[in-house]
């Protein structure tokens, strides 16, 4: 007996994540889902933005496989911070991220940045309810990591060009070149040039963000 | 390996149904991958393997369909097929696009076995 079910395999997570959006929604917070690469700067990129937001107004989500160090380090910068351990997951699922919800007092939070695994590929493929999604790629990865990993360029509401301060160093990475890709994959995303260290660019990223939660 | 997320809500949702109609047996599992889930079909059939064995979908046969993207122009409003790297509108040019098809992995039909049948 054949049986036509044509139904969704991801049904299940994006229930919850539609679930975790309108929870999300009705407490007035703006849900930002950031991805990249491990060791593209996500957690810096934190660290730095918080503080300028208001710590008290901001809570992280962060995952990894393995250890609290993302947490430990981002406890520096807002109390409402909950480490996600994935173990063998190379991404975050709605279901996860619900749980991490659970574990945050969101009273008077304004922003919740959920810190993926670090991954290019899987990351991009799960809805976990949030409302923008933000992919960060450092300069120091290369400048052909946008045209490898089209898809989730293609699903960015904003792109992070990270660590530019040490663009002086990098012979040969061409930046007209990711520009170049980016213009053929996702010429919607405004691109944010960053040096978290430093500080460099971090007023237009910060009021991007603002900018969403009227928006 | 987002693979085995996907295999695991897959045999779910195939058990729940082979349950649902007191099936003895699956004989075959029809997916249909949208291209940018970006399914490695060996990992998700590794994977599907493991999950059913000592199931009653154990030999069950997976059948992969890739299903191509598709994409509607936020810009000038034109539907057309971009390329996984590019997304840029045959009309217009900007690379604007709501993908509308080709991101989903569907359950798309399953062959069981039921009480009075015998497997084909």
């Amino acid at each position: 007996m054949k049986i036509n079910v044509v139904e969704s395999v991801l049904k299940a997570n994006d229930a919850v994540a539609a679930e975790n959006r309108r929870r999300l929604s009705a407490a007035g917070v703006l849900a930002v889902n950031v991805m990249s690469a491990p060791g593209s700067g996500k957690t810096l990129l934190l660290e730095r933005t918080i503080p300028r937001l208001a710590p008290e107004r901001c809570a992280v989500l962060v995952g990894d496989l393995q250890t609290t160090r993302d947490a430990e380090r981002l406890g520096s910068a807002t109390p409402l911070v909950t480490q996600i351990n994935t173990g063998t997951g190379c991404h975050l699922t709605a279901p996860q991220v619900t749980a991490g919800l659970d574990s945050l007092a969101l009273d008077g939070v304004r922003y919740l940045f959920i810190e993926n695994v670090g991954n290019m590929v899987c990351p991009a493929g799960f809805d976990l309810g949030e409302h923008r999604r933000v992919v960060l790629v450092s300069v120091t990865e290369g400048d052909d990591k946008v045209a490898k990993y089209p898809t989730l360029f293609q699903v960015a509401d904003a792109i992070l060009l990270t660590k530019v301060d040490l663009l002086g160093v990098l012979d040969g990475y061409r930046r007209e070149r990711v520009y170049e890709d980016i213009s053929r994959i996702n010429s919607r995303a405004p691109v944010f040039e960053v040096a978290a260290r430093t500080g460099q660019g971090l007023d237009p990223w910060l009021a991007w963000l603002q900018a969403q939660r009227s928006a | 390996m987002h693979e085995f997320t996907l295999a695991t809500a897959l045999v779910d949702q195939l058990l729940r149904i082979a349950a649902e109609h007191r099936a003895t047996g699956v004989t075959s599992v029809e997916v249909r991958c949208g291209v940018l889930q970006q399914v490695e079909p060996e990992s998700l059939r590794f994977a599907f393997e493991a999950l059913v064995r000592e199931t009653v979908a154990h030999g069950a046969e997976l059948r992969i369909v890739p299903e191509p993207v598709a994409a509607h122009c936020r810009a000038c409003g034109r539907e057309f097929a971009p390329g996984i790297d590019d997304y840029a509108c045959p009309s217009c040019g900007r690379a604007d696009a709501e993908v509308t098809a080709g991101r989903d992995v569907v359950l798309q039909s399953v062959g069981l076995v039921t009480a009075g049948e015998t497997a084909a």
